[in-house]
């Protein structure tokens, strides 16, 4: 029983890091029906951004802030300078092509995720790069039996709030129910004196932001970073935002964190399954688009006629 | 350019001529291996080390009777220049080439020697099918294969350290399946007779970052030793993941894991203490021959070769020679069937004995450690 609970935190905690990247993933999809291949790659350059900004402010952080305000600083750092990156991506490789449709718009940010993702090896080098430990705290708490390290829970809550900001925004604001009218009709809301450009802007720059915050946190989390790692994050977070129903903000949330505790049970009960999580993974989102193509929280949505 | 052939010609056919009068015409060996690339630093260092084994070997009075003398051809550490390379050597006459550094840059090679009946002896090519897959009658290597290193495990794991109950996690990829599979292999008959048990055996995602799952299935197995038999990039989240949760069994990784790498990304805290099995490092080498031979090397370039490899590619040349002296021919067919049964040859890295499909019988590995400033040190139980 203890054994299963620990799978079930160590679940939980892959599954937070899946549903940040999600978030993003299921927000520009909502907006703009666009998958944006690039996520994955901007996530990455979060955390090598994290990482140059923990790396150039050692002394300040060791000297001066402490621990803790490093890891926030550096959350902060990377959430602008993603959210920057965002704005310019859209600028360069999304907004000339809107008026030609959905299909060179997905064409076009795959091209983005190969130069980003090249770009950062360019600038940081195709090594592994490797937060610095002495700048993470490494603090646990002790919980059941349990021993949890506080970035752990941290990163749960941090990703949570998030998500709660997020839906607030959405849900509450004035401005959400523009982001949500774009979603719905993108002409009958320009028609209804919708800004639509600022809300797609809106969505791109908030999209990367929350994806480099996650990337931060999971540099911070497992230490070492890689160019390439943002391919695999970004499928997953598609996976996760599929599963909760694409376009639906608590759905990518659940998506996420359900992906993150399937795949370490399953990896962790079925003999020889470690060989076979991302097997799982995608076996789930087959089984999902079959059965279920709305997702879990998704509703159904009726035809536009 | 034609009188310069002319003079090429007969100055080649004067020394020719000379050798046949005089019988001493030199035993020419090829050594193939990437002098220039990505690799040069390999290259440069095996060419050193044949060279040095060459003079050792003319100093005591040849093969035959005869001198050695080595023709070297650069493959640049890439497949097409390594036929090239290869055909350049064939076309000059050696009677046998030690080639190369690399399985896919070696394995091209190899087939143009095998077409040319030209004994090849590899020295820094592991890739199983080499000899395992299509049969090649001229082909020997010196260094052992990329599964040899489970037998050595099992043994070293079962006899020296007394470890019982053991974990072998691979990453599913044809080098770490490999490893993993020979080491069960190995492990089966101290299983029958109830000295080891094999109490997880799986294979992680490679490219992950969350190994938790995994790990915490690993401690419940309550293993006496964790053999992980893939690369770097993983071994270092699985060591540094695995002591922040509070596994303390030893840790062993095959020869893919330890470099630079694998200590930043574990952190050298944690890498401290865990073992690697891997080929010899020059410096823990002391057969008599071993010590001949540094000697000579350290007189001319002031210090030991840093890598394992170009050590494999001196061992080729001795090898080559004692086959030679044995066959009393320098017919390829003869040299081939020398290397097959000879049980005289002794190298630097220890006798010298190939298998019928042309491996290194009993290949030394050894077991290393990482010590406080995160060097590998020859482990002695």
């Amino acid at each position: 029983m203890r054994v299963f609970f620990e799978q079930l935190v160590n679940g939980v905690t892959v599954g937070s890091f899946y549903a940040l990247v999600a978030l993003g993933y299921s927000m520009v999809y909502g907006v703009m029906k666009l998958i944006n291949f690039a996520h994955g790659d901007l996530f990455t350059l979060g955390s090598y951004l994290g990482y140059t900004f923990l790396v150039w402010g050692a002394a300040w952080i060791t000297e001066r802030a402490g621990l803790w305000w490093g890891v926030l600083g550096a959350i902060l750092f990377a959430f602008l300078a993603n959210a920057g990156a965002g704005i310019l991506v859209e600028r360069v490789a999304y907004r000339p092509v809107y008026r030609a449709g959905r299909l060179p718009l997905v064409v076009s940010a795959l091209g983005m995720s190969i130069f980003l993702q090249n770009a950062i090896m360019a600038v940081w080098g195709p090594r592994f790069q490797v937060y610095p430990s002495d700048l993470v705290p490494v603090a646990s708490l002790r919980f059941l039996g349990l021993s949890l390290p506080l970035l752990k829970v941290v990163i749960l809550f941090l990703s949570l709030g998030v998500m709660f900001v997020m839906y607030w925004i959405v849900e509450k604001t004035e401005f959400g129910a523009a982001v949500r009218a774009t979603a719905l009709d993108r002409e009958m809301a320009t028609l209804l004196g919708i800004d639509v450009q600022r809300v797609i802007l809106f969505v791109f720059t908030l999209g990367p932001a929350l994806g480099g915050m996650a990337g931060v946190m999971n540099g911070m989390y497992y230490r070492s970073i890689q160019f390439s790692m943002g391919w695999n994050y970004g499928l997953k977070a598609f996976t996760a935002t599929i599963l909760g129903g694409i376009g639906n903000i608590p759905g990518a949330m659940v998506g996420g964190v359900l992906l993150g505790v399937i795949e370490t049970l399953l990896a962790g009960y079925i003999p020889g399954g470690g060989a076979w999580k991302d097997g799982f993974t995608f076996l789930i989102l087959i089984l999902v688009l079959i059965f279920r193509p709305t997702g879990i929280l998704g509703e159904k949505v009726a035809e536009k006629v | 350019m034609k009188s310069r052939r002319l003079v090429a010609f007969l100055f080649l056919s004067a020394v020719f001529f000379w050798g046949q009068v005089f019988a001493e015409e030199p035993i020419r060996i090829g050594l193939q291996a990437p002098i220039t690339g990505s690799f040069a630093i390999e290259g440069q260092m095996a060419r050193q080390c044949v060279e040095v084994a060459a003079e050792l070997i003319n100093e005591q009075g040849g093969i035959l009777g005869r001198p050695v003398e080595i023709i070297v051809a650069d493959d640049a550490s890439n497949p097409r220049d390594s036929a090239l390379a290869a055909q350049k050597l064939v076309s000059q006459g050696v009677v046998a080439a030690i080639a190369s550094y690399g399985s896919s840059v070696t394995e091209p090679a190899a087939d143009l020697y095998e077409r040319n009946r030209v004994v090849c002896v590899a020295y820094g090519a592991t890739a199983v099918r080499l000899t395992m897959g299509k049969e090649r009658r001229y082909f020997f290597r010196t260094c052992g294969r990329d599964d040899s290193q489970g037998e050595f495990f099992a043994r070293f794991a079962v006899e020296t350290m007394g470890w019982r109950r053991i974990a072998i996690m691979h990453d599913n990829q044809t080098y770490g399946k490999g490893v993993a599979e020979e080491t069960k292999k190995y492990l089966e008959p101290y299983i029958r007779e109830g000295r080891a048990e094999i109490v997880y055996y799986d294979a992680i995602t490679p490219g992950d970052q969350d190994y938790s799952a995994a790990l915490t299935k690993l401690r419940e197995s309550n293993p006496d030793v964790w053999y992980y038999t893939a690369y770097y990039p993983e071994a270092g989240l699985l060591v540094r993941q695995a002591r922040e949760m509070g596994i303390t069994v030893p840790f062993v990784g095959s020869n893919a894991v330890p470099n630079e790498d694998f200590v930043r990304i574990a952190g050298l805290e944690y890498v401290v203490g865990t073992f690697m099995t891997q080929e010899p490092l020059p410096q823990d080498l002391n057969t008599p021959k071993a010590q001949e031979f540094f000697a000579a090397y350290r007189a001319k370039y002031g210090d030991i070769p840093s890598s394992p490899w170009p050590i494999y590619a001196a061992d080729a040349l001795f090898a080559l020679a004692q086959a030679i002296e044995n066959a009393k021919s320098t017919k390829p067919d003869d040299i081939a069937q020398a290397m097959r049964t000879m049980e005289n040859a002794e190298g630097i890295t220890g006798p010298i004995v190939f298998t019928e499909r042309g491996d290194r019988k009993g290949v030394p590995y050894a077991m290393y450690r990482y010590n406080e400033k995160g060097q590998l040190e020859l482990f002695t139980p």
